[in-house]
């Protein structure tokens, strides 16, 4: 780190222009230009836009738009009726009763789409008007969906870790594998905080009445068997190795076409409509992702990463205090940025530190998601509590407070990852290849 | 949002450019689809197609840059609004040092885009893919679309400094 100066001034313009408001993916652009003129005497823009041109028309980026299409096209069926009135009934016996259906539709959606403003919007559609009517308390009902709703970024598909696994180059399958029983744990732990309050505050469950006959449930759920199919397909097709995320995206799209069109919820409209969101949040991505790439290039010469990760080496921290130690640095850092913007803008540093920590990249991947996830739900910014504030017309003071006990079973599943690391790196390990 | 120059024909021809560009990005990711399940198609059946996944991603770059001045109109790209919200009254100064420093860059962006294909072109470089790609073609879609996302940032800049608005506000919080 001889050109420490070079280094602060290289971080300041970083910091300077994410920000003063300048787009993120055209900040990091100018971050990477600047760092290419400082360090080098290579001609930056050149090699700016031969990085940027190969990583932007890279074929494991194209699952991308795909997924991102899937969810676009699912979100404008009928799905969020379906879910509630197919969910519901099954829920109503458990402790806790129908909130539960916050977290069983969140589960649900997260499986057909990558984002977790889409899986807010679509099981809060139907879900709060339904459970506020029955009688359930506020707090409850926006808590335990603002928090499960982030498990749109976690179970696949995931846009956040198909993000992560085109900056570092890793199989997004194996990614998209490894995030499926953290996720049904993060699931099973939002439904086990649910059950405990129906005892501990017996009083505020309402009284819902007589159960549903078993053939009447079957009944109210026909129409999320055909959802429950193309999860099965798409995430089954992957893990047996019959088809690669693109291909698995593809067949997603064509699936969900089906289905909106079984449902006749599938017009010109809707399907112009979807493909044009899509389009939309495709280019966002891959904005923030092309000025990644320059940026990562030019961090290289800065030296930077790799004088971070001798730092760490020498500081003699073990894996568990650096994790807790990047754990709170993500967490602070969700403050000011959007996941997918802090996991590109970090990984560009934090990469090379993971990989000669001996820590699991594939494993890191899961954990970065879960703690960009609490980003989603802790103030100033949290995508969750913005589109929750949209929806439901709270403070976000007040949404951010009802989140907080889902704030803490994300801290809790952050131990559970790193003690028993087998949860994320059990399923990509045996997947079977032909 | 509506001011005088609203009607005006050059309004008009830009915003209807910026439409056509995102629709035309559009028509890349059915492109992208349609090569995708071909291959399935043709591997479940045996046969190969050689270099269709080269072509998927040049369909995905077309895309992706087709679509920026789209998404930027549209309020979709994302930033960090804090320090602007802060700045309440005198948020146009704000907007006026964004747009100025986001319009420089891509134009340097565009500028390093055209000077490349030029480069692919003149050296006749083909893609190492299957494909054998003369790779300038592909990289024409960067060229143009990187040139119309300058556009859109300048056009908004000039809307902030003559009338103080623009048409990036994001309206709609996406991809998280």
């Amino acid at each position: 780190m001889e050109h420490i100066y070079l280094v602060m001034i290289f971080l300041f313009v970083l910091f300077m222009l994410l920000g003063t408001g300048v787009w993120v993916g055209l900040a990091l652009f100018g971050v990477a230009f600047v760092g290419l003129e400082l360090f080098t005497t290579r001609p930056a823009g050149d090699a700016m836009i031969t990085t940027i041109w190969t990583s932007s028309s890279s074929w494991t980026l194209t699952a991308l738009p795909l997924f991102i299409w899937m969810g676009e096209i699912l979100f404008r069926t009928r799905l969020s009726e379906d879910m509630f009135k197919g969910i519901s009934p099954w829920m109503s016996s458990l402790p806790g009763g129908l909130v539960h259906t916050n977290i069983v539709g969140c589960t649900v959606f997260a499986a057909v789409s990558g984002s977790s403003a889409a899986t807010l919007t679509t099981v809060g559609k139907m879900s709060i008007p339904e459970l506020r009517s029955r009688g359930y308390p506020e707090y409850m009902i926006i808590g335990t969906l603002t928090g499960a709703a982030t498990l749109g970024l976690m179970i696949p598909p995931s846009l956040t870790l198909i993000v992560y696994g085109v900056t570092i180059n890793e199989s997004i399958t194996k990614l998209f594998m490894a995030g499926i029983l953290p996720g049904l744990v993060l699931a099973g732990m939002f439904m086990a905080y649910v059950a405990l309050w129906s005892f501990v505050r017996r009083s505020e469950v309402p009284d819902i009445g007589r159960e549903t006959p078993l053939l009447d449930k079957i009944r109210n759920s026909r129409f999320l068997i055909p959802v429950l199919l193309l999860v099965a397909v798409v995430i089954g097709s992957m893990y047996l190795g019959y088809a690669t995320a693109t291909e698995a995206a593809a067949f997603g799209v064509l699936g969900s076409l089906a289905l909106a069109a079984g449902q006749g919820s599938l017009n010109r409209r809707t399907f112009v409509d979807s493909l044009l969101g899509a389009t939309r949040t495709s280019a966002m991505i891959a904005l923030i992702l092309g000025g990644a790439a320059a940026l990562s290039l030019s961090m290289g010469f800065t030296g930077l990463p790799k004088a971070l990760a001798e730092w760490i080496d020498e500081l003699g921290l073990s894996p568990f205090s650096l994790l807790l130690a990047l754990m709170v640095f993500y967490i602070i850092l969700g403050c000011f940025l959007d996941g997918i913007s802090s996991v590109v803008l970090t990984m560009a540093i934090v990469e090379t530190m993971v990989r000669q920590a001996g820590i699991d990249v594939i494993w890191f991947g899961i954990f970065i998601v879960v703690v960009v996830e609490m980003a989603q739900i802790t103030p100033p910014i949290g995508f969750n509590l913005f589109v929750m504030q949209g929806m439901t017309g709270h403070e976000m003071g007040y949404i951010a407070k009802t989140a907080l006990p889902m704030f803490g079973i994300m801290v809790l599943m952050v131990f559970i990852l790193i003690f028993f690391p087998e949860l994320a790196t059990y399923l990509p390990e045996n997947i079977r290849s032909r | 949002m509506e001011t005088d120059v609203g009607r005006h024909p050059l309004r008009r021809a830009l915003d209807r450019m910026y439409l056509l560009c995102g629709f035309f990005a559009a028509f890349c990711l059915i492109a992208i689809l349609t090569i995708v399940t071909m291959q399935m198609i043709a591997r479940w059946t045996g046969e190969i197609l050689p270099g269709t996944s080269d072509y998927a991603g040049y369909f995905m770059a077309s895309s992706t840059f087709f679509a920026f001045a789209y998404a930027l109109n549209n309020g979709s790209h994302i930033r960090v609004n804090m320090l602007l919200n802060a700045m309440g009254g005198k948020r146009r100064w704000g907007e006026l040092w964004c747009f100025a420093v986001a319009s420089a860059l891509s134009i340097f962006w565009a500028y390093h885009a055209i000077k490349a294909v030029y480069w692919s072109y003149r050296l006749g470089d083909i893609s190492q893919g299957l494909d054998a790609t003369p790779i300038w073609i592909p990289q024409l879609a960067m060229a143009a679309g990187s040139v119309v996302f300058s556009i859109s940032l300048v056009d908004n800049l000039v809307r902030v400094v003559l009338f103080g608005t623009h048409s990036a506000y994001s309206r709609e919080i996406e991809g998280n």
